[in-house]
């Protein structure tokens, strides 16, 4: 049987996600000897691009030249996958959307010229369509290995979305939001950290991006509650999920 | 009916057939019962570790404590109320390898457990009774090999040495007082604890230190008795009698929907719950492509995917449906199948809860007569 054409790209991202395929130091040799990676521009010069059977996309769709490279990169691809909270959910340079890209111009370029025909951070699956998602700032190790491990098995990667809490109570840890009163977002974020963060006494940033079924409208009004101030909760909300409108569930 | 024995003599504790206790020493009438002095109870936790590895609670933060190995510095922590897990941890963790596979060879079944005895220190008698419910389940009609190995390498020394506190309701659920199901029951009455032996094991125990343990005098019984008239006072006045009734009356009751408002589904509550036991299954192929392993981990009924089935259909598909899933399941599906609720009412779900659910405040509401 052929070895799987496979092709791993990046949109506007901060290349993290490449990054841990580069660092699977354990299991590159066994999954680049099994698979034919034919365009990797972070570990590879002179990639090959005309057709995959499966490709790894990570970043956010922003920029005009962005959405023509994922549509190319979906026509030539059997299976597309979004790789990374930026690719999932539009992530962080999804987080200031609710600004206008003129007015970002404006204090990053000091114009407010259309210098990169961008507009606002979209997710994969607003411009193509997805296979399948991995979310993580970046993804983690462990699920991106099960993630190509089931590709080569013929199997779509799934990875239900269990929320960080699930972690933090297998690990015993001290809940931070219940109490110590602590800005964290594990009951509305996306498992598979392993409660990193909160088993480090730092409350969940939400990097994993949301759960499908999320009730932010709970959580806002819970750290409320808890005295944290309305503007430093919708900061933090959005920082990953740019799609939580703070003015509608607050 | 078939008496279910597991592979060793050492009793599952609490499987019983027709109300017929496995472990005739187990019987209420053969238990008896000594004393120990509380500056003695070093020395006999001590004694015990020759018994297997010792685990007790142990303070990690304010109020909150987790069952570990017990060192050279006695844990008995008599203010715990509650450990962050419950005992559960112990029989069927968090991640559990059922079998390895391989293209070559096939499936092989996972090794079960054959360490030493476990012994669990400080368990409250709700805890003792989750252990008992959990026999129910993953002793029952299909027995569980995983789970019978370490229940039968668990041995539990139960404690009762604390006031109850507002998130406790097991003397709601019948489950305050524990008259078997453990090895021994320590009981605080003042200078003493009163000890009594729910087991051969116990007995053993109490015999390799029997120079600290005293007869049973009148002036005990009476602290024993005085103590707990006391504590029939200290429960508050939730009331779960006829709650399934009551709760299959009230399935349409508008108190779902506002509960899954406040709902994370962070899915806390049956984390720590010391009797869920719902878990999913997957298998990890190994990166040679031909091997793998096939893996147990807990699985929580108000996650969005818990039901969903081949094809995405998902016969609880919101919030509502899975929170009302979840009190039905251990307050009325579980009473119609094994007679009684799988609450225990330790209160774990009560405190670990983020959103300040409170799963007293619901049984009140739903017993109140708006709906």
């Amino acid at each position: 049987m052929a070895k799987p054409r496979v092709g791993i790209f990046g949109l506007t991202s901060c290349a993290g996600d490449q990054l841990v395929v580069v660092n699977l130091e354990d299991e590159l040799l066994d999954i680049v000897g099994a698979i034919d990676l034919r365009s990797f521009i972070m570990a590879a010069s002179h990639p090959v691009e005309d057709e995959f059977d499966v490709a790894l996309v990570e970043g956010s769709v922003v920029t005009g030249e962005d959405e023509e490279r994922v549509k190319d990169i979906r026509a030539k691809s059997k299976l597309l996958g979004a790789i990374g909270t930026c690719a999932v959910w539009g992530g962080i340079p999804g987080a200031l959307n609710h600004v206008g890209r003129n007015t970002l111009y404006q204090a990053v370029y000091g114009t407010e010229e259309d210098l990169f025909k961008a507009r606002e951070a979209r997710p994969l699956r607003d411009v193509v369509k997805v296979d399948f998602s991995l979310s993580g700032c970046p993804v983690e190790k462990h699920q991106l290995v099960q993630a190509l491990l089931s590709l080569l098995h013929g199997d779509l990667p799934s990875f239900p979305t269990v929320p960080v809490c699930q972690d933090c109570r297998f690990k015993e840890n001290v809940c931070l939001l219940k109490t110590k009163g602590q800005l964290c977002l594990g009951p509305v974020t996306a498992g598979g950290c392993l409660a990193r963060c909160p088993s480090h006494n730092i409350g969940c940033e939400g990097c994993h991006g949301p759960l499908d079924e999320v009730n932010f409208a709970a959580e806002a009004a819970l750290l409320e509650e808890k005295g944290l101030p309305r503007e430093r909760i919708a900061r933090v909300v959005r920082n990953f999920a740019h799609q939580a409108d703070l003015a509608r569930i607050m | 009916m078939l008496v279910k024995r597991p592979p060793t003599d050492r009793p599952v504790f609490g499987q019983t057939t027709g109300g017929e206790h496995i472990n005739p020493s187990l019987q209420p009438d053969r238990a008896v019962s000594r004393i120990l002095r509380k500056k003695d109870m070093d020395a006999f936790l001590e004694s015990v570790k020759a018994f297997g590895s010792l685990y007790g609670p142990r303070q990690v933060g304010p109020n909150q404590y987790q069952l570990m190995p017990v060192g050279d510095v006695a844990p008995v922590s008599a203010e715990c109320r509650r450990t962050i897990l419950p005992p559960k941890k112990f029989l069927i963790p968090a991640r559990d390898d059922l079998c390895h596979f391989s293209a070559d060879t096939g499936y092989r079944a996972a090794e079960v457990y054959t360490g030493e005895r476990v012994i669990l220190f400080g368990l409250h008698a709700c805890d003792i009774h989750a252990l008992v419910t959990l026999d129910l389940v993953f002793n029952g009609k299909y027995p569980d090999p995983r789970y019978l190995a370490r229940r039968q390498a668990l041995a539990v020394i139960g404690f009762s040495g604390t006031a109850p506190d507002g998130n406790c309701f097991c003397h709601a659920m019948g489950t305050s007082h524990a008259d078997r199901g453990f090895d021994l029951f320590l009981t605080d009455i003042g200078d003493e604890y009163l000890v009594r032996i729910g087991s051969s094991l116990g007995d053993d125990m109490m015999r390799a230190r029997v120079d600290l343990f005293g007869q049973v005098e009148r002036e005990h019984i009476d602290a024993y008795k005085e103590r707990s008239d006391r504590r029939q006072t200290q429960f508050d006045d939730t009331v779960v009698e006829d709650l399934p009734q009551i709760l299959e009356l009230e399935h349409d009751s508008p108190i779902w929907r506002e509960l899954s408002e406040r709902c994370f589904g962070c899915g806390a509550c049956a984390a720590v719950c010391p009797t869920c036991y719902c878990y999913d299954v997957v298998d990890l192929v190994g990166t040679d492509g031909i091997t793998g392993r096939r893996v147990r981990q807990w699985d929580c009924c108000l996650f969005q995917n818990f039901a969903e089935m081949s094809g995405g259909f998902n016969p609880r598909p919101n919030r509502t449906d899975r929170i009302k899933h979840r009190y039905y399941h251990k307050q009325v599906h579980f009473v119609e199948r094994f007679g009684r609720p799988s609450c225990v009412g330790c209160g774990r779900c009560v405190e670990a809860c983020p959103a300040e659910i409170s799963l007293k405040d619901v049984i009140a509401a739903i017993r109140g007569r708006s709906g």
